[in-house]
This record gives C-alpha cells, sequence and structure tokens, in this order.
C-alpha cells in the first residue's frame, strides 16, 4: 500500500512537471500540438461516451468556455472512445461549444497519466500543467473554476 | 473449517497482490456496459437467492463493489 | 416456499441491491439528463407439481439518485404463498391422520401419498432501504435496514457494505456485515422438541414465540483482468442463532424391524393422529462458511456469466452450486439468455427419515427434505427487450428440478419398498419491467 501511493506520488510529480508536447489524431488526421496553445490557459478534459460523470461535466465546460475563452481559456475534450460512433453520439445528446479531440489509442492519456475517467488537467499559459482533477464531481464545480481563474491570472514566467 | 478460512486467506491475498494486472481507465467501455456488471438485475438475483434459500440449505456468496466504468 | 425464510427476502433485496449498486453504476437510459428516479418492478410465479407450494410475488425497487452518486434505494416485496409443503412423515399403505399445526383440526392423507400439510395460506411484505454514497476519491459506502413481516414470522435487519478501488480501480476490496432480528411465532405455538404430535386441541406440548439472530460477515475482491473480463472473490461467514426447528414439522416414529409408522389411537370423541409423529428438533447454533467467484466474460457482444459456490458448516451440510448464465443480443433491441445451475449438498447430520423406536431417541432430528442429500438442476431461458420509449422489458422461464436419495443406513424395513425422498419439481415464470 505504502509502495504504490509513493509510486503514484513520484508519477504525480512527472505528469506535473513534463512538458505537454504529446500528440494525438483527429480524425482528419491532424495532431494535437499544445504547444500551438503557448499563452494560453488549456484545459484538457479527457472523457468517453461511456463514462458518466462525463454527461454532467460537459454543461459546466460549456459554461467555462462562455465565461472565460476571452480571457484566453481553451478548452480541449480529448476523447478516448474506441469507437467514434459512440462519440458522435454523446456528442448528438450533449453538444460541445469547445474543440473536440480523438484519442482512441490513448497515447495522450498515457503522456498525462490519466488515472479515472474524467480527468481534466489545467495546463498554465506557459505550458506547464498546474492543476488536475479525477473524475467530476458537481459539487466541486467551484473549485475547479478557482484552478481555472487561477491560472488565467498568473503572469507567464517568460 | 480451518482449510476453508485458509484457502480463502491465500485466495483472497493473491488476488490482492495481483497488482500489476488491469487495464487503463479509459479502455472501460465495454466494463461499463449494464450486461457487464457483476449484477445485471437485482430483482431477478434477489428472487434467485430467495427461492434457493428456501428450498435448499445454502444461500447468499455474491459480494460487492467493483468492475463497471470506474468513474469518479 | 417456507414462510420462516421471509427474512432472506429482504436481506437478500438488500444484498443483492447493494451488490449491484457497488458494482458500478449503471449507466441511465438514454436522456438528455440523467433520469433523477429509477425504478425496477417484477411480477413472479414460482409453482410447485403436486398441489404443492405456489407463490406469486411483485416486487418494486426505487432507486433516487442524488448529487455525485449518491443513492436512496426503497424496495418492497409482496409475496402469496399457497400449496402445501411435506410435513417431514413418511409415506405409508393405510391413511394416516394428522393434527394440523393451530392444533384445532386434523388432515387426512390417503395411502401411499406423501403427507403434505396444507394448513397455511399465508401473505408476506417485506421491505428495505438503503443508502449509497463515495467515501473520498476511491472507496463506496452502504448501509441499509430490512423489515419484512408475515403472520407467524417477524424480521428486522440492519447491513452495512464498504468497499475501496486499488490499482487504478482495477482492484476493489470489499467488506460487508449484515444483522438480523428474527422472531418466529407459530400457529398454536412453538412444540417441544422431539414431543408427540398431539390430538387436536390438546396444547399441553406448546410453548409460545421465539427468536432467531442471524450475522453475517462478506469479503470480496472483485479483479478487472482485462477489457473484456472481470473476476470477483468472496469469502462469507454467517451463524445463526436461537431458534432454528422448524416448528411445523415432524418425524415418523416407525417400528425398528418393519419400518412400518407406529399406530395411535386418538383420546375418544376427538380427532387426533392416526399414528405417532414426533416433532423436530436442529441445534440453536449454526455456522456457515462459504467461497463464491464469479466471472463475466465479454466475447464479441455475448457475454458469459459463471460462477462457483462451495458451502461448508457445522451441520455437516456441504454443497456446490455453479451457475452459468450466457447473454445473446438480437440487434441492438434484444437478447436471449440461456441459464443453466447445478446444485449438490449432502445431508445434515442430524437429518433422517424416520426415527427407529428401537433406537434410543437422538438430540436433534430432522426429515426436512431440504436438509437431505440432493442434486438439483435449474433450466431457464429469459428474452429480454427495450420498448419505444427505451425502458426494458423482460421475461423468463425456468425448470427446477430436485432429485434426491436416503443412506441406505438410513432405510428401515419396508420403507425400502417406497419412493420416499420428496423430490421437488417447479416451475418459474418471471417478468420485469424497468424504466
Amino acid at each position: 500500500m505504502k509502495k504504490s501511493l509513493f509510486l503514484e506520488a513520484i508519477l504525480m510529480a512527472c505528469a506535473l512537471t513534463i512538458s505537454p508536447i504529446a500528440l494525438s489524431d483527429l480524425p482528419s488526421g491532424e495532431r494535437l500540438d499544445l504547444s500551438d496553445y503557448r499563452g494560453k490557459v488549456v484545459v484538457l478534459d479527457f472523457w468517453a461516451s461511456w463514462c458518466v460523470p462525463c454527461r454532467r461535466s460537459f454543461p459546466w465546460l460549456n459554461a467555462m468556455n462562455d465565461k472565460y475563452a476571452h480571457d484566453g481559456l481553451v478548452i480541449i475534450g480529448v476523447n478516448l472512445d474506441q469507437e467514434p460512433e459512440s462519440a458522435a453520439e454523446f456528442l448528438q445528446e450533449y453538444p460541445a461549444r469547445f474543440q473536440i479531440s480523438y484519442d482512441a489509442s490513448g497515447t495522450l492519456a498515457r503522456e498525462f497519466n490519466v488515472q479515472a475517467m474524467p480527468s481534466s488537467f489545467v495546463i498554465g499559459r506557459d505550458g506547464e500543467t498546474v492543476a488536475h482533477h479525477l473524475g467530476f464531481k458537481v459539487r466541486r464545480q467551484a473549485d475547479y473554476e478557482a484552478a481555472i481563474v487561477a491560472a488565467l491570472q498568473q503572469e507567464t514566467s517568460e | 473449517m480451518k482449510r476453508t478460512a485458509g484457502l480463502a486467506a491465500v485466495t483472497t491475498l493473491l488476488c490482492a497482490g495481483c497488482s500489476a494486472m488491469g487495464i487503463e481507465p479509459w479502455e472501460r467501455d465495454i466494463l461499463a456496459k449494464d450486461e457487464m456488471q457483476l449484477t445485471t438485475d437485482e430483482i431477478e438475483a434477489a428472487t434467485d437467492d430467495h427461492i434457493y434459500f428456501s428450498k435448499e440449505a445454502s444461500s447468499g456468496g455474491r459480494g460487492f463493489g467493483g468492475g463497471g466504468c470506474g468513474c469518479n | 416456499m417456507n414462510r420462516k425464510d421471509s427474512r432472506s427476502i429482504s436481506a437478500t433485496l438488500a444484498a443483492a441491491t447493494c451488490s449491484l449498486l457497488g458494482a458500478g453504476i449503471p449507466a441511465p437510459v438514454d436522456a438528455q439528463e440523467e433520469p433523477a428516479w429509477d425504478f425496477n418492478t417484477s411480477l413472479l410465479y414460482y409453482g410447485e407439481d403436486d398441489d404443492r407450494v405456489k407463490d406469486y410475488s411483485v416486487s418494486a425497487i426505487a432507486r433516487r439518485m442524488f448529487v455525485d452518486d449518491r443513492f436512496l434505494t426503497i424496495g418492497l416485496t409482496v409475496d402469496v404463498l399457497t400449496g402445501a409443503t411435506p410435513s417431514g412423515a413418511i409415506k405409508q399403505d393405510v391413511p394416516q391422520t394428522f393434527t394440523r399445526p393451530s392444533g384445532d383440526g386434523a388432515y387426512t392423507v390417503a395411502a401411499g401419498e406423501l403427507p403434505l400439510d396444507d394448513t397455511f395460506k399465508d401473505t408476506r411484505a417485506a421491505f428495505t432501504v438503503g443508502w449509497q454514497q463515495p467515501v473520498g476519491e476511491t472507496s463506496l459506502i452502504n448501509i441499509g435496514a430490512s423489515a419484512s413481516r408475515e403472520y407467524d414470522y417477524t424480521h428486522i435487519g440492519l447491513n452495512a457494505k464498504f468497499a475501496r478501488d486499488f490499482n487504478r480501480r482495477n482492484t476493489t476490496v470489499s467488506a460487508g456485515i449484515a444483522l438480523s432480528m428474527d422472531n418466529l411465532d407459530p400457529v398454536g405455538g412453538a412444540p417441544t422438541a422431539l414431543t408427540p404430535m398431539r390430538d387436536v386441541g390438546d396444547k399441553s406440548n406448546r410453548r409460545g414465540d421465539e427468536d432467531k439472530d442471524v450475522f453475517d460477515i462478506v469479503v470480496g475482491v472483485t479483479q478487472v483482468l482485462s477489457r473484456n473480463l472481470v473476476v470477483q472473490a468472496n469469502y462469507s461467514y454467517s451463524n445463526s442463532d436461537g431458534y432454528l426447528t422448524d416448528p411445523y414439522k415432524v418425524l415418523s416414529l416407525v417400528d425398528g424391524t418393519t419400518g412400518d409408522t407406529l399406530s395411535r389411537v386418538p383420546t375418544p370423541g376427538v380427532d387426533g393422529p392416526s399414528h405417532q409423529f414426533l416433532f423436530e428438533n436442529r441445534p440453536d447454533d449454526r455456522t456457515k462458511h462459504s467461497l463464491y467467484g464469479q466471472a463475466k466474460y465479454y466475447m464479441n457482444g455475448k457475454v458469459l456469466d459463471a460462477s462457483y459456490r462451495f458451502m461448508t458448516d457445522d451441520w455437516e451440510i456441504d454443497s456446490h452450486t455453479v451457475d452459468l448464465r450466457y447473454r445473446i443480443p438480437f440487434g441492438a433491441d434484444r437478447y436471449f439468455e440461456p441459464h443453466l445451475r447445478f446444485y449438490t449438498q449432502t445431508e445434515a447430520e442430524f437429518y433422517r427419515l424416520s426415527i427407529s423406536d428401537s433406537q434410543p431417541l437422538p438430540s436433534f432430528a430432522s426429515a426436512d427434505y431440504r436438509l437431505g442429500d440432493f442434486d438439483a438442476i435449474t433450466l431457464g431461458m429469459k428474452y429480454g427487450w427495450k420498448t419505444r420509449d427505451d425502458n426494458e422489458m423482460s421475461v423468463r422461464v425456468e425448470g427446477y428440478r430436485q432429485t434426491g436419495s436416503i443412506p441406505g443406513s438410513q432405510i428401515i424395513g419396508s420403507q425400502a419398498t417406497r419412493d420416499n425422498y420428496p423430490d421437488l419439481n417447479a416451475i418459474i415464470v418471471q417478468f420485469g419491467y424497468r424504466f
């Protein structure tokens, strides 16, 4: 038990400091390059159509997008479905006003060491991950929003 | 009786030690399906448990927790 | 179906509810929003052949979801039981008369027929309530209560379960505990053990009501082995303490050489037993250990559910259960699910076909076929479909057959000429509607 907690702590530290130059595929073949978003705050939200809490997170992600996009917030919903039709069906029920990216092979998810579904990572304007949360708890929305606001208000170190 | 308890302890320990086994959190699409839950229909399970408890000398056994989508 | 087993409806409802809830929150029906209420309802018919027990049952479980995976579950089941059950007395080549359990009447069984006691028609109601919520990031807790009532049996119980995930939620360790406090108030009063069945109106060997407490513990591990395969292993311990005897069951007192039930003459002017029968007696303590393993395996849309349970107790009963279900989908909306179950048990140490008058009276004795040595097989088919408004309906039909045997050492004289074990044949039909 202690051994795995220690291991998790190390992995967490790595995830927090790793520079997110991971790549993932869009159906059209475009690759997601996070360095394109330097200067903006990126929320990377890993979701899947079969994940029940993801249905609750989408309205909130839309609200965050509406509220902070003009401040430099970019939300990217990274879909991890094995079948793209499932993702399409989900998006019909829960439309997203933010960008959707596809990572069926799980490459980006592995880079970020996703531990549970859904997982959200807040990446600051300098490309460093500053916060993340596992799962989506409706009662913690205020905390999640506070993390985004803190990242938006941070000056870039460059 | 002691043998049963010992066997149970070993089995539990072996399974608990399977910490290297498993899948990534995003690979749980199949396990999230209704039909892949350990109990798919609680009334049917309760009905069977009751019928067999009434007509036989054994009962129960089912457990709690695990499998599924592993969300939140 | 034994009416005194009502505690198990509520307890197993609670247990089954909890095990479903813990096994992963079921994805709600496709909708813009998750519905706050979920209902699972059923109509059940259970019928044994040869004028034996028939049970009609209505069940409903309502689950309300609160924010962030908190659930309140309420369950209600109502059963109506009719029909007769073997009293424990053996067949004879002459008619036999028995005093009813109430002590207020008598009934006669024809020559060559298995004595069945049809005194009771019973209605039973069982209620369960449970609350489940996450604890921290990786744990789950569930607490519940159950209660049931029928005319001669009352049950109340409490249960609690806890589960914790490890290893990126691939491994779940769980533990549960349940306590039951039951009271049995038999019609006519509980009879003094191993005393004779008396004439109508003679209640001299009858006492009042009796209590029984049950304590259960389950610990288990669930492990995800692959994208398609999840397995679970559990150990259960159960201890029952108190009145465990069936107050309505008797044994025939037979001649040690011929094996015929000793006859008896009732008091003049009064109805009463035509032969000698003794009320059964079971120990006031029973400890059971069970090991259970289950696997669910997904193969291209089809799901195989296989489980095995081994049970052993201090009444010297050992049992093995193998349960197989195979769900085969047809299109997106329908499925068939054949079901096969094998069960075998060895007899209780104090189980016997009859009591011989040429041997000392045993401390414990029961001729209840459910404590005997038998094999059972269930064969069934379930058909399920999605309705136009995306709710689920299902129907299943099953056949259950028990065939038992009496150890040769217990068969005395003429008993060998008869088929003594009351084999059981039953049909189960259940309709389900989830919305």
